[in-house]
């Protein structure tokens, strides 16, 4: 059991110093999590400390593959509304 | 506390009649010596000492710890820089190695910022290690911090043992129902907090660290971004809170929103204030508080004086390779800084003098005029209008000369031939300087001239190496003269 950072991390180094278990490391092109040390902060904390303080949406998923912040959760941006804007400027 | 007004508030609204040619003298005459002694000579306090002392950041502190809609996160700070830079991560080391081989490089480095990439503060060990050893290494640097407020009253203790002669907190409102809008959630407790909740908490730790610093002691400057139909209302009680808890400095600045940065409000269409908008902002809350105008929102790893970014010459591997001999360089530094010293200390007395001056001739009746000026530095006009990086706009009234805002200059000619699209940059370039109605530089080419004088703006290259308020007089009076300034021009005031 144990949660995994994406390639949509921005490398901003938050987790890595939240988590009970030290488990996230520094690493090219983005931020790891050992799946070894990683305890899903079962005993330490009711919630994954590393997704409480990443800012970005779908950066880090669950045992189970799925993003603990999915899109929208974070931001507030309705992801059609992302989705709208990113078209647009896409078309410039 | 009493403040005292430091930068020139308008006469009209405050009834402050130390509007005229550059009054920093006698704004200084105001302060307790204690904050006099450490705002004078620092390069984003002190109008004029922005044209001689220079700050660096540097980026060491990657994390943060709230969210706020103008950020992405993938950028610098946005409170701290403005959006869209990417400054390199140092290592405190790094950093050290860093400041030191600039200060001994550039002399007029006084002050060391850490301000991002993320929070300071959301990042303790990391931004309190740069200063220890900055404190012990290089006792004649200045250190400052910038913060979101949320980990301060945490802080105050340990901050308050090093070099710290000030703090900047980004203080965007004090009523949760508006932090709601701003910020959509914090990192507090080991949870992710969202709403009028997280504001309230966010809004309470900046007030109670705020109130900590004045109590040890420490220089407080507020920052707030302006989000037009968001917090633009509500600033000026945020004013009126900040002064009454004794912050020194309040410092809007605008919101700059691009959808291509993903960011909340850039998404969602949010609109940053008008030149217009911002300016009335700022003088609404001068007659209330104390304004940095010539802040210019640097990057989190800014090098150099006014507007310049010499970091170029300081990227890691360079400072790698310098061999620093800080105890001799420190020799060197006291010597241009006493030199430097004694040529501001002139120049403010021959302001001081000059503004007697104006005072005691006949008053005009004029409106007032916005100009826009190219300098690099030393209180004087001496940059070519296509070299220019950035122009700082002044106002001449009636009551005399002072200092508006920077804007930042599309700098359409990088000195070789090849200047690609220059034409639309150029063009760019003039719209910036909207409402202006006139650009002093030391020099202005064939193209830009024509341009310039299309736009309703006088291009003026005749006060070149003068000192800044005395062209902007010289010129306002030649416009006074020449009747130019009897009634409001056609275009250019109603969009500035
Ligand atoms: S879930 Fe908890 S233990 Fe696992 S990496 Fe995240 S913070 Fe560390
Ligand atoms: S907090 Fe998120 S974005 Fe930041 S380094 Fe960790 S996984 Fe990456
Ligand atoms: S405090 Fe700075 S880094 Fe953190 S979210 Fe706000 S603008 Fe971004």
């Amino acid at each position: 059991m144990a949660v995994k950072i994406i390639e949509t991390c921005v490398n901003c180094f938050a987790c890595a110093p939240v988590c009970p278990s030290k488990a996230i490391y520094e690493a090219k092109p983005h931020f790891l999590v050992n799946a070894n040390k990683c305890t899903e902060c079962e005993g330490d904390y009711p919630v994954y400390q590393c997704a409480s303080i990443c800012p970005i949406e779908g950066a880090i998923l669950n045992s189970l593959g799925e993003a603990v912040n999915p899109p929208g959760s974070l931001t507030g941006i309705p992801p059609e509304k992302m989705a709208e804007a990113m078209a647009e400027l896409q078309s410039h | 506390m009493q403040l005292p007004v430091l930068n020139e508030a308008p006469a009209a609204k405050s009834g402050c009649s130390a509007s005229s040619c550059g009054t920093t003298e006698n704004q200084m005459d105001a302060l307790p010596d204690s904050i006099r002694e450490k705002v004078q000579n620092h390069p984003c306090y002190s109008e004029d000492a922005h044209h001689y002392f220079a700050r660096m950041h540097v980026a060491v502190a990657p994390a943060c710890n709230i969210q706020c809609h103008y950020c992405n996160r993938k950028y610098d700070c946005a409170n701290e820089s403005r959006p869209g830079v990417v400054s390199e991560l140092l290592t405190p080391d790094q950093a050290v190695k860093k400041t030191m081989a600039v200060a001994a490089t550039i002399p007029q480095m006084t002050v060391l910022g850490i301000a991002g990439p993320g929070d300071p503060l959301a990042n303790p060990e990391r931004t309190f290690e740069t200063f220890r050893r900055l404190s012990e290494e290089a006792p004649d640097i200045k250190l400052c911090v910038s913060t979101n407020g949320l980990a301060l009253p945490d802080a105050v203790e340990e901050l308050s043992k090093h070099n710290i002669d000030h703090v900047t907190i980004t203080i965007n409102c004090v009523d949760p129902e508006i932090g709601a809008k701003i910020y959509p959630w914090i990192y507090w407790n080991n949870r992710r907090i969202k709403g009028k909740k997280a504001a309230k908490i966010l809004i309470d730790q900046q007030q109670k660290g705020l109130e900590m610093l004045i109590a040890k002691g420490i220089l407080v400057k507020v920052n707030s971004v302006m989000i037009p139909g968001v917090n633009d209302q509500h600033l000026a009680e945020v004013s009126r809170v900040v002064k009454s808890k004794g912050a020194f400095l309040h410092n809007v600045m605008p919101l700059i929103a691009e959808a291509e940065h993903g960011t909340f409000y850039g998404v969602m269409g949010q609109r940053g204030p008008t030149h217009d908008e911002l300016q009335d902002l700022q003088d609404a809350c001068s007659g209330d508080m104390n304004m940095m105008r010539h802040c210019r929102q640097c990057r989190a790893d800014a090098v150099g004086l006014l507007g310049e970014d010499r970091g170029d010459e300081f990227t890691l591997d360079k400072i790698e390779e310098m061999e620093i001999d800080y105890q001799a360089a420190m020799e060197k530094r006291k010597v241009i800084h006493q030199a430097i010293q004694v040529e501001m200390d002139s120049k403010r007395l021959e302001k001081a003098e000059k503004s007697m001056q104006f005072k005691a001739e006949p008053k005009l009746s004029t409106r007032p005029v916005l100009m826009a000026v190219a300098t690099s530095g030393q209180g004087v006009i001496n940059v070519h209008f296509g070299h220019a990086k950035e122009f700082l706009i002044y106002e001449a009234s009636p009551d005399g000369v002072r200092f508006i805002s920077h804007r930042k200059a599309d700098q359409y000619c990088g000195g070789d031939s090849t200047c690609g699209d220059g034409e639309s940059v150029l063009q760019r370039t003039v719209r910036t300087l909207e409402g202006c109605e006139a650009v002093l530089c030391s020099k202005v080419g064939y193209e830009p001239w024509e341009l310039l004088e299309n736009a309703g703006i006088m291009p003026n290259g005749e006060h070149a190496m003068e000192p800044i308020e005395e062209a902007v007089m010289a010129v306002y009076k030649e416009m006074a003269a020449a009747g130019k300034l009897d009634a409001q021009p056609e275009a250019a005031r109603a969009s500035a």
